[in-house]
């Protein structure tokens, strides 16, 4: 048994950090998504901004799925599998899991909104929310449920840059795409459909070029670790899809509700990790979770999303087949 | 009282006849919008993504020269020729329209949902000699065409006179992800080419300024189809007098509310209807409005890009329409704020959509009343006057309107009877079909069969319809039609066709259907219907029954289905048909 473990250990220490996110795929993955809402952004007008602000109930249900269901999910997770491991191992896995379940809305889940069709607009807000908020929830969150997975003295590091470039590579282009939509309809309708097809191919790339060369990774980790990095992002999905129907909210919103608040921001969740534990011998351990996380919520969105396509746009077919 | 109570209610300005006609034919009174303002924009088509192409009105002059020139020229086409169009809203269609009126010739609508059969029927009972159709549904061609005598067959791009990367995109986009270009097998000229071989003739020095010379206000324009009461389609014969008057007549109805030059007008239903035919296309285009056309409006949020990208100041619909926007929380949130008064027509306009319109948008929506056979227009609530919910309004100017018996007497005030209607607008007669023309027109009296009532307003309130016809989102839908298609399964003995209150479409068709044993599946039925009949003729819900109600000649009896409990809307189990992905309960 003790073998066994231990090779689990080893097997999954050595990733230096650029093996998790290399700094080429990091610029890369922000040229994209500035790309993407650059296109998507031009599917908006200020309208579907106040139309959200109307009705404000969304984005407060919103926050309080972000960090009411998220993090106590990822405890619920932890408690139930990652504990089962052995302890010098489940330390800093929970503590990457509990990170992961803190950490506010990423910018996937907007593209994923639209590819649902949901609420962009609303998505957008929301994802700027949650991320100005994760500035004072995302440390209290942690310290709420997982002090006594923290190393003493540990000084919790929140990346104000990464904050600020997740903000900037969302609302910028959102922006700019609508000032150019707004006096060139023709161009903003191309920029749109382009945004979409960089979005498929977003998506594909994600899966694409993460799976092969974390293959040792996914070998080599335990079904419980799995479990949690799948499951986290699939539950919240659906407890926060769950609780906006429940309430009766637009289908087009429960949608992007649920999606906004499963879809958590991987890359903060690393960076926070690198920062905060820069000389960490198990620095392989804390960012398990969150690189597979990241992997396996672009598979899990694509299937929510093909769901929630087939299954809710025949709901909202109010119109008969003839007019 | 007076003979024309009426008449006190026109709104400021608006004299209770028209007067002489300004202009000689539809062409002619086009023509002076682009004279004013060439640079105007006429038409703007608004896809549902944003996507979209406009048209100046020296544009449209210039391109309707060419197609007119082309069929006179290139296809030999002689006045009074009949020219078929099969056509979506788009900006081809103005273009086509025109062109075809420019030439002397014929316009035919056609519903481009329709099946081959249907088609075939309208194309050989006008003798269409040419045929403009969308490209994307001539795969119907081979069989359409069979026994007709159309020679000549144009083909139209859904993107046509679109920015040219714009019209590639979504050309690449039918092609390759919708697939719905289907091959276009019999042999055609695309539209582009038509107007190319038009515009080398007109620099060759054409005709074109003789093609009208005798084109006058009593020449026929449009033959617009229709089923009449019979059932069998048959076109109704609206002249170029006819057009021009309804128009007119239309347009002194709205007052000080549609202004010239000023108006965007939000054009959802299809031009290929009469209604949007007359006011939408020939009414704002006379009053150089900019006119956006949609495609499809269905589902409704298609219409989402062109309310957000334009400053649309008018709106004409049918109840269903408006109903489907007030369910759009986009349209709620942001309702259109330049709008100044929407005007709905084809079906009645339930008093609470009227209701609801009103406060929603803070602008008035007004009902009106009119046949295929008067080019639509009859009544219209007055726009800045009164207006009364659930009347169809009074008679338009130089239009008398009145209640008779069965043996023609007229009716006073509150007694229901025939609507019959007499004024400029009143079609020819039905294109060869003397025998119904006779039916129908008494003594220059139109006889609508439906029931109404005036009140002492000169108000008219339609009490019921005298006809079986179904009207299904301001479509005909003719029982006979219908049983006939069922009647035409194997398993189906016999066939009872009702129309039953439809909260989305005013009326659905509910079948009653005497079947052998095994019957057929609700999915057999409406697939075989869909074979042969347009998607709105197609039954909602089918029944199966035993036996039919009957008269002594054994006739059935669509009354007596009607006041069946089990025809009642509260039928706790009727087999309704669903969406295609559901089960059908066997």
């Amino acid at each position: 048994m003790t073998t066994s473990l231990h090779t689990l250990a080893t097997q999954v220490v050595p990733p230096a950090d650029h093996e998790v996110v290399t700094q080429f795929e990091q610029v890369i993955l922000i040229v994209l998504v500035f790309v993407i809402m650059f296109g998507l952004g031009a599917g908006l007008t200020p309208r579907d901004f106040t139309s959200a602000l109307r009705r404000p109930w969304g984005l407060i249900i919103a926050w309080l799925t972000q960090f009411g269901i998220m993090p106590l999910l990822a405890f619920g997770l932890v408690l139930g599998l990652i504990l089962q491991l052995p302890n010098e191992v489940a330390a800093p896995l929970a503590l990457g899991a509990l990170l992961m379940g803190a950490v506010p809305a990423g910018t996937t889940s907007n593209i994923f909104t639209y590819f649902s069709k949901g609420n962009l607009g609303l998505s957008v807000m929301m994802t700027t929310n949650s991320t100005l908020w994760a500035l004072l929830m995302t440390p209290l969150m942690l310290h709420l449920y997982g002090t006594r997975f923290m190393p003493a003295g540990l000084d919790l590091q929140i990346p104000v840059a990464n904050i600020v470039i997740t903000l900037v590579v969302m609302l910028v282009p959102v922006g700019l795409a609508m000032v150019i939509r707004r006096y060139h309809p023709n161009i903003g309708a191309v920029m749109e459909l382009l945004g979409g097809f960089f979005g498929l191919f977003f998506i594909v790339f994600l899966v694409v070029t993460w799976v092969p060369r974390n293959w040792v990774l996914l070998t080599g980790t335990s079904w419980q670790v799995f479990t949690v990095a799948i499951c986290l992002g699939l539950f919240g999905i659906a407890v926060a899809y769950g609780i906006a129907r429940a309430i009766k909210m637009h289908p087009k919103d429960a949608r992007t509700v649920g999606l906004e608040t499963g879809i958590q921001n991987g890359p903060l969740a690393i960076a926070i990790i690198l920062l905060s534990f820069p000389a960490s011998p198990q620095l392989g351990l804390l960012l398990l979770v969150p690189a597979l996380y990241s992997l396996f919520i672009v598979i899990v969105a694509t299937f929510v999303t093909l769901y929630f396509r087939r299954a809710n746009l025949a709901e909202e077919q109010k119109i008969p087949s003839l007019l | 009282m007076s003979e024309f109570p009426w008449h006190e209610h026109y709104p400021a300005g608006t004299s209770s006849e028209i007067g002489d006609l300004p202009a000689r034919n539809l062409p002619e009174l086009l023509s002076t919008s682009a004279a004013e303002d060439p640079g105007a924009v006429a038409f703007t088509q608004c896809m549902p993504n944003g996507m979209n192409g406009s048209l100046r009105y020296s544009e449209v002059e210039r391109l309707s020269d060419q197609f007119a020139v082309y069929l006179r020229e290139v296809v030999g086409l002689e006045v009074g020729d009949r020219v078929a169009v099969q056509l979506p809203n788009c900006l081809s269609y103005p273009v086509v329209a025109f062109g075809i009126l420019k030439a002397g010739c014929v316009l035919v609508n056609t519903n481009p949902l329709y099946t081959a059969s249907e088609m075939t029927h309208q194309f050989s009972d006008s003798g269409a000699r040419a045929l403009v159709i969308i490209d994307m549904f001539a795969d119907r061609l081979p069989q359409a065409l069979a026994s007709t005598s159309i020679e000549t067959v144009v083909t139209v791009r859904i993107s046509e006179f679109f920015p040219a990367v714009v019209a590639g995109i979504i050309r690449a986009t039918q092609r390759y992800w919708s697939r719905t270009l289907p091959i276009v097998s019999v042999e055609h000229t695309p539209l582009r080419e038509a107007l190319e071989a038009g515009r080398e003739q007109i620099d060759g020095g054409s005709g074109l300024a003789t093609y009208l010379e005798g084109v006058g206000p009593d020449t026929l324009a449009v033959l617009q189809y229709t089923g009449g009461t019979t059932g069998v389609a048959k076109g109704a014969m609206l002249s170029h007098g006819n057009l021009v008057a309804n128009t007119l007549q239309m347009l002194a109805m709205c007052g000080t509310h549609l202004r010239r030059g000023e108006e965007t007008v939000l054009t959802a239903l299809p031009l290929y209807h009469v209604f949007a035919f007359t006011v939408n296309l020939i009414g704002f285009y006379h009053m150089r409005g900019r006119n956006i056309l949609v495609p499809s409006p269905r589902p409704p949020s298609n219409l989402k890009r062109a309310f957000e990208n334009y400053p649309i100041t008018w709106l004409t619909g049918v109840n269903t329409l408006f109903n489907a926007l007030l369910n759009e929380r986009w349209f709620l949130d942001h309702p259109p704020r330049r709008l100044r008064a929407s005007a709905a027509g084809g079906m009645a306009l339930h008093q609470s959509v009227a209701e609801r319109w009103r406060e929603v948008t803070r602008t008035p929506i007004v009902e009106g009343y009119g046949l295929t056979e008067s080019s639509p227009v009859l009544t219209f609530n007055p726009l800045g006057g009164t207006v009364k919910d659930g009347t169809i309004g009074i008679p338009i100017p130089s239009t008398t309107v009145r209640c008779v018996d069965d043996a023609g007497n007229a009716l006073s005030a509150g007694q229901p009877g025939e609507l019959v209607a007499r004024g400029p607008q009143i079609m020819q007669g039905y294109w060869q079909r003397a025998d119904e023309t006779e039916h129908t027109l008494v003594d220059g009296w139109l006889h609508t069969g439906d029931i109404a009532e005036m009140d002492d307003d000169g108000y008219f309130r339609i009490v019921d319809r005298k006809k079986d016809m179904v009207l299904v989102s301001g479509f005909n839908v003719y029982p006979n039609e219908v049983e006939e298609c069922l009647t035409a399964m194997p398993t189906v003995r016999e066939a009872g066709v009702i129309g039953v209150p439809d909260p989305k479409t005013g009326e659905a068709v509910r079948a009653f259907i005497v079947a052998d044993d095994p019957a057929p599946s609700l999915d057999e039925i409406v697939a075989h219907c869909r074979e042969y009949l347009a998607a709105y003729k197609v039954p909602r819900s089918v029944e199966l029954r035993d036996e039919l109600p009957k008269s002594p000649i054994g006739k059935i009896l669509r009354k007596e289905l009607r006041t069946d409990p089990g025809a009642s809307t509260n039928d706790p189990a009727p087999e309704t048909a669903p969406g295609s992905e559901e089960a059908s309960p066997r």
